[in-house]
């Protein structure tokens, strides 16, 4: 075939294009077009996972302003009337409190009792540690969530502790925990032990280790862990929707529920509305949280 | 201020290894001890030990009297510097300063005051309000000082301190650490691996070796006579020679070579004993004629150390190492005689590795009040290499 192509040319010693390769003539070419098909399907199939994401938010953004909206997004009929409607709806405003209540609340104590039982675990060696923290860590994650909810309930319900927010808060803290302390004895176990040796010496208590050098040198961890425990909560439906009955105690997550009509049909307007404005607390704290702890290490220990 | 004691000591560890084992030591009120040894002999566990970092597992120890070998180390009033430092990052030098002063409770504005002072005696007064981590090596290791100078403690007790630093700094921060306590008079402890320091800041030093103390004294007592083959092989930056010889006849013999006995050990050797002989590189003299009693040998590397030379010459198959002048330097393949400085060398049983007549009085060098590793030898130069 070879032969053929190029009988003795002397154009193919100048060349040493698709002629002089003899054997395979066509095969930089076949590669050039097989590199432009790959890099046009490549960003094809790009736009093709970026508009199935932003599609969604950008409706998200864009309903709350439009008058009627259906589920195509757009701005034909622009208003600032939906949001007139959902502030002058007064569970919308107790809704927002109680999940600002619940995820606060459970941030504190997922953190506080995270701190203090991550640093013991990190530090006291006990048989069978580094097991009870895998196993905690797989039944918080495999049994919690609905195959619990009926042992949960019945437990909360002979604690007093239904239709209550402390009821509540209890119950999420305890699923975050085990997550939340595996995490945490991570950013102690690297942090050096002669920090702390140094501070016995001196005549430290454990308490004051943790509070004046552990804690500042493992931040990061506790903003991480704070911030995931906040975003847990604010998005829980499950827990606060079987563990309270009052409306005056839902938190956001529940409300939603409400925005359908009776004939239980969705009305768009408000539950789009009502999600923008949900969303915005968590997008601006994880902002913040970025911006104030971003991942830093000052160095002091010399190695 | 305090004296420390430490008696019948013993620490194993959980998984069974025995790093302290039966030790004594006493260390007394304002004394510079140095606790010297290679790794893993057991000096960084009794440092610890004595910081109440570690229990021990038998044994007592007493600082100014009282037995705190159950305290917590916050009970102790000691104060340690740790080899990394251990400077929190988070903290200005200032609060790094503070900090112990805070555990005790001193009032914010005097705990602020003590560390600006400590922090400006020490050289730091323009970086106080800076964090570790924008300090360089030697300011943190003065803040890692500073913070322990502060606290006022009892006793001074230092991990390695000065071994992160290269070695121009090493050398002023040992020079200062002296000046320190000289001017404190606090009870010090101070581990190292590094035999110079040792030597360079100890008022007496213990040479440790798996967990048990080798030799106690003062820097010239180990120096220029170790008591055993382990002090002698571990002390000196040129090792010592330690060439291995038969007692015969009143002499000794290095295979066919006949050599007079040290000395110190003068008749204290049996015929047919295997011995050890001892001498530092300074203490021989190479010649190029024989004479008296020096010893034939052949020169085969010459090291260049700048004041000096180090020579390897062989000696009878075994190799010998002399410290030459500047300028007297022989050639390799050179004929030598090496004239060694009898009353400084010793002698030593193979079998135990002890120093024979050890109890002798009247050796050179024991009562001077400091040894340098660089001691010249004080033998005449008149007859050696390059004087003729």
């Amino acid at each position: 075939m070879a032969a053929t192509d190029s009988p003795g040319s002397p154009g193919a010693l100048r060349s040493p294009g698709p002629k002089g390769s003899a054997g395979r003539p066509a095969r930089p070419v076949n590669w050039a077009v097989r590199a432009v098909a790959g890099r046009v399907s490549f960003y094809f199939f790009v736009a093709l996972v970026t508009v199935f994401f932003a599609l969604p938010l950008t409706w998200l953004v864009l309903a709350p302003f439009e008058a009627h909206p259906t589920f195509v997004a757009g701005l034909s009929q622009p208003t600032l009337s939906n949001f007139a409607t959902i502030f002058d709806d007064p569970g919308v405003l107790v809704s927002l409190r109680n999940s600002l209540i619940l995820a606060l609340a459970t941030m504190v104590v997922v953190v506080a009792c995270a701190a203090f039982a991550a640093y013991a675990l990190s530090r006291v060696r006990i048989a069978g540690r580094d097991i009870m923290l895998y196993v905690l860590l797989l039944f918080s994650s495999v049994v919690s969530g609905s195959a619990a909810m009926v042992p949960l309930f019945l437990l909360v319900f002979d604690l007093h502790l239904i239709n209550s927010l402390t009821g509540v808060i209890l119950v999420l803290a305890g699923g975050l925990l085990p997550a939340a302390i595996f995490i945490l004895k991570d950013f102690m176990d690297s942090v050096p032990t002669s920090y702390e040796e140094s501070a016995r010496v001196f005549g430290a208590s454990p308490f004051q280790i943790l509070r004046d050098i552990v804690s500042p040198l493992v931040r990061p961890g506790l903003a991480v862990i704070a911030v995931w425990a906040i975003v847990q909560v604010w998005g829980n439906f499950l827990i606060p929707f079987i563990l309270l009955r009052s409306s005056s105690l839902t938190p956001g997550a529940v409300e939603i529920y409400s925005f359908y009509t009776s004939g239980g049909s969705v009305n768009l307007a408000l539950i789009s509305t009502f999600s923008l404005i949900y969303t915005i607390p968590v997008v601006v704290m994880y902002l913040f949280v970025q911006k104030r702890y971003g991942f830093r290490f000052h160095g002091g220990i010399k190695r | 201020m305090a004296a420390v004691t430490i008696s019948a000591m013993t620490k194993v560890y959980p998984n069974g290894v025995k790093a302290i084992e039966d030790l004594d030591l006493g260390i007394e009120d304002g004394e510079f001890f140095a606790l010297l040894g290679p790794s893993g002999c057991g000096k960084t566990t009794l440092l610890r030990l004595v910081a109440g970092l570690e229990t021990a597992s038998s044994g007592r120890i007493a600082i100014g009297g009282e037995d705190v070998t159950r305290r917590p180390p916050g009970a102790r009033d000691v104060a340690m510097v740790f080899q990394d430092y251990a400077l929190y990052p988070h903290m200005d030098v200032a609060d790094n300063i503070a900090y112990p002063l805070k555990i005790k409770k001193v009032a914010k504005a005097a705990r602020r005051q003590q560390a600006e002072e400590t922090g400006a005696h020490l050289g730091l007064a323009e970086v106080m309000s800076r964090r570790p981590a924008q300090l360089s090596g030697g300011q943190q290791q003065r803040v890692a000082l500073s913070r322990a100078v502060a606290f006022e403690p009892r006793v001074f007790l230092f991990d390695e301190p000065l071994s992160n630093l290269d070695a121009r700094l090493r050398m002023e921060a040992r020079t200062f650490l002296k000046r320190l306590h000289a001017e404190l008079r606090t009870t010090t402890i101070y581990v190292t691996h590094d035999q110079s320091e040792a030597l360079a800041l100890a008022d007496r030093m213990a040479v440790m070796d798996h967990g048990v103390v080798r030799q106690i004294g003062t820097p010239a007592e180990v120096f220029h006579r170790p008591a055993n083959l382990f002090v002698a092989g571990f002390i000196g930056s040129t090792p010592m020679n330690l060439l291995s010889a038969v007692v015969a006849g009143g002499g000794l013999r290095i295979g066919d070579v006949a050599v007079p006995v040290p000395h110190g050990a003068a008749g204290r050797v049996r015929d047919g004993e295997d011995v050890v002989l001892a001498a530092r590189p300074e203490y021989i003299t190479l010649r190029r004629s024989p004479g008296g009693d020096a010893l034939p040998c052949e020169v085969t590397i010459t090291e260049d150390l700048g004041t000096s030379y180090l020579v390897t010459a062989e000696l009878a198959g075994e190799a010998l190492r002399v410290v030459v002048p500047e300028g007297e330097c022989p050639e390799p393949g050179d004929r030598a005689w090496a004239a060694v400085d009898w009353s400084r060398a010793l002698l030593y049983r193979q079998d135990g590795g002890d120093l024979i007549g050890a109890d002798a009085p009247g050796v050179p060098g024991t009562g001077a009040a400091s040894a340098s590793d660089s001691a010249a030898p004080d033998s005449a130069v008149s007859d050696s290499f390059g004087a003729r």
